[in-house]
């Protein structure tokens, strides 16, 4: 059973070049074709203008196809960003039924659900209240309420769940959850890999208005981060400057598994060997190599890995070579990392080179832990019962 | 589960006469959404106003005052016979509803780009909740009207029963024009900024400070192309005379209307299938 069913569709739109002023045709999606089955949850995953917003649009018939043609069997509704056609000037309970109203729901359905929807917001009695007195929170809240309530055959899911707080966040999750159980066909388009991982049942890889891959979770969010380490190493190759000629230049940052195959991306709790390599011109005493891993915009630095912080003194004698670090268990969550890596003298205060966003890493879901990293542990049961070996009590 | 009664077919804009059918039936199934946005409209007007529905008997109660003092006192216009402030209330009474509904629908959809970019509903919505909010003011205005009739000694006679196809007739010109503005102001904003200027001469041509004898017989049939001109006139046969509406003036309006409605909601649709891209 095909519920939903896309046929050869495009969107063409007419975008106004500031400084030429003329119009030009923008294929924000190119003759696009995929199904979805009956309670099956699809992802749609890709760039930012990869055309995920703009399929999103054309099935909730927010806008139409330039071409081809779209079959959907059943009730469609859009769990989109929150607060929709909320009034300020009115209360909380006069939002909802207009909001309720205008997301499609009919206003015996709201009156059917209308104590769940205020429970699951947590606004309370403020629901008598404006919702120009709400919090930002509050008013997020109820607007997501009433969309988590609506009970369509086909959802539509945009990016929502970057609202609220982790714990809304969970409530959220948990009513996605409890609607795909439910037998509800959903589309979900997200950034957040790893939810579209732990959703759905499929996933589609969308690139420059096409599908270029399908498959399983696992297999496409893979192929897609390997997509974006070739071109994000491409685009910062070329802006990197060239250094000036040094004493010692950092050559390449690789990785590795513990066979010493090279890899792109790793696991998170699995073990992982980094090696720096480099070239030195001329001999260079108490050298310390470190080894950084910042966010992908590279704001944050997350962890840093230095032959300073242990072991003897390093002397890098001329000619290439390279220094390894090995991790036990990799302490990065999933995502992407942009790697810097740097040579100094441990008494000098200039670095005598500076390696940066040459290279990425990608972390996937390996053994998952909540938290911002994964810390290798172990574990066994202490105390007297374990001694005992039983479990019963004694006065 | 249960059977899936619905099939959507989504495809390319195609602005053609079967497909009215289609996009009619897709709008029944959003009644409760009319119902329940006019309703909003109608609660949010007045809602931190201190004369809340005063407003809609004063509006054209201050009208008619003027009207009174400047073309009765001052200028001599005629008024057939009846006192010339019920003369003016009788035609302001539909023409401010018109006025009320064209002028707030026009720019529903421009104002209203949040929703539109976000959520699917039948667009037609928008500009015609204006209109029923609209329906409400004017049912307030039609009581003052009511106290001035009294005021007025002037009786009223089983004709004002004409009212009811009459302002249906009155409804649907104000949707038909409403649909049509109200999408034109998607693709030109010239048409909000010409709003204030255009109804003005659009009183000035319809029959509201004068009547409607006074235009000359050979201008008869291009000036009754504009419905206001029977529907306003028709006003004044039923509460001023007591008899029923003038045959002729009344028929143009009519025939117009049926033309202009399918008309300008084809031309709302062909604009619809491509709003969110453009508003």
């Amino acid at each position: 059973m095909i519920d939903v069913a896309l046929e050869q569709v495009s969107k063409c739109y007419r975008i106004r070049r500031p400084l030429e002023d003329r119009l030009q045709d923008f294929w924000a999606v190119r003759d696009l074709s995929f199904e979805v089955g009956r309670g099956e949850t699809l992802g749609l995953i890709g760039h930012n203008g990869a055309g995920k917003s703009t399929i999103f649009k054309l099935l909730s018939q927010i806008t139409t196809p330039t071409t081809g043609e779209i079959r959907l069997a059943g009730r469609v509704a859009a769990l989109i960003e929150v607060g929709s056609g909320f009034h300020p000037e009115l209360t909380g309970r006069e939002n909802v039924y207009l909001s309720g109203a205008i997301l499609g729901m009919r206003r015996k359905e709201i009156e059917a659900k209308f104590e769940r929807i205020v429970e699951f917001s947590g606004v309370g009695a403020f629901i008598d209240n404006p919702v120009k007195w709400y919090s930002s929170g509050m008013y997020v809240r109820l607007g997501f309420a009433v969309a988590a309530h609506l009970e369509p055959d086909i959802l539509l899911v945009d990016e929502v769940l970057a609202v609220g707080d982790a714990a809304f966040q969970a409530q959220c999750l948990e009513r996605l959850n409890e609607l795909r159980r439910g037998g509800t066909t959903m589309i979900f388009i997200s950034h957040d890999l790893l939810t579209i991982e732990k959703l759905c049942d499929r996933v589609g890889l969308m690139d420059r208005g096409r599908l270029i891959a399908s498959g399983a979770p696992h297999d496409v969010i893979s192929e897609y981060q390997h997509l974006t380490a070739s071109s994000q190493v491409a685009a910062m190759a070329n802006a990197t400057a060239m250094a000036p000629f040094a004493a010692a230049k950092v050559e390449m940052v690789t990785f590795h598994d513990v066979q010493g195959k090279d890899v792109l991306s790793a696991n998170t709790g699995e073990p992982l060997i980094a090696r720096v390599h480099y070239a030195v011109q001329s001999l260079v005493q108490d050298a310390v190599v470190e080894l950084f891993y910042y966010s992908r915009d590279g704001r944050v630095l997350h962890c840093q890995q230095s032959t300073a912080v242990g072991g003897g003194d390093l002397t890098l004698l001329p000619g290439p070579g390279a220094i390894e670090f090995t991790m036990p268990g990799l302490g990065l969550q999933p995502g992407t990392y942009t790697i810097g890596a740097t040579i100094r003298q441990r008494s000098g205060a200039d670095t005598i080179d500076w390696f940066y966003g040459r290279t990425a890493l990608y972390v996937e879901p390996g053994r998952n832990v909540r938290g911002y990293f994964y810390t290798p542990h172990n574990w066994r049961l202490v105390g007297e019962y374990a001694q005992r070996g039983d479990h019963t009590h004694q006065a | 589960m249960a059977a899936r009664a619905q099939l959507i077919v989504i495809r390319p804009a195609d602005a053609a006469w079967a497909n009215i059918g289609a996009h009619l039936r897709r709008l029944s199934e959003y009644g409760d959404l009319l119902r329940t946005l006019s309703v909003h409209r109608i609660n949010v007007r007045y809602r931190q106003t201190v004369l809340g529905v005063g407003w809609a008997v004063l509006q054209p109660l201050l009208m008619m005052t003027i009207f009174a003092i400047v073309f009765s006192r001052l200028a001599g216009m005629p008024s057939e016979g009846a006192p010339y402030a019920l003369f003016a209330y009788a035609a302001l009474l539909p023409w401010t509803f018109l006025a009320t509904a064209v002028t707030s629908a026009t720019g529903s959809l421009v104002s209203n780009s949040d929703l539109i970019t976000k959520v699917y509903f039948p667009r037609e919505i928008l500009p015609g909740t204006y209109v029923v909010a609209a329906l409400f003011d004017f049912a307030i205005g039609l009581l003052a009207l009511g106290a001035l009739m009294a005021w007025y000694e002037v009786p009223v006679r089983p004709a004002v029963l004409y009212l009811v196809p009459v302002m249906m007739l009155l409804a649907a010109w104000a949707l038909a024009v409403s649909l049509l503005m109200s999408a034109a102001q998607v693709r030109w904003r010239d048409v909000g900024v010409a709003m204030p200027v255009f109804m003005q001469v659009w009183m000035f041509v319809s029959p509201v400070i004068y009547p409607l004898g006074v235009v000359p017989d050979a201008w008869r049939p291009l000036y009754l192309l504009n419905p206001m001109a029977g529907i306003v006139n028709s006003f004044r046969d039923v509460l001023l005379r007591g008899t029923p509406p003038a045959a002729g003036p009344l028929a143009f309006a009519l025939i117009v209307t049926l033309c202009a409605l399918p008309a300008a909601y084809l031309f709302f649709k062909s604009v619809d299938a491509t709003m969110a891209d453009i508003v």
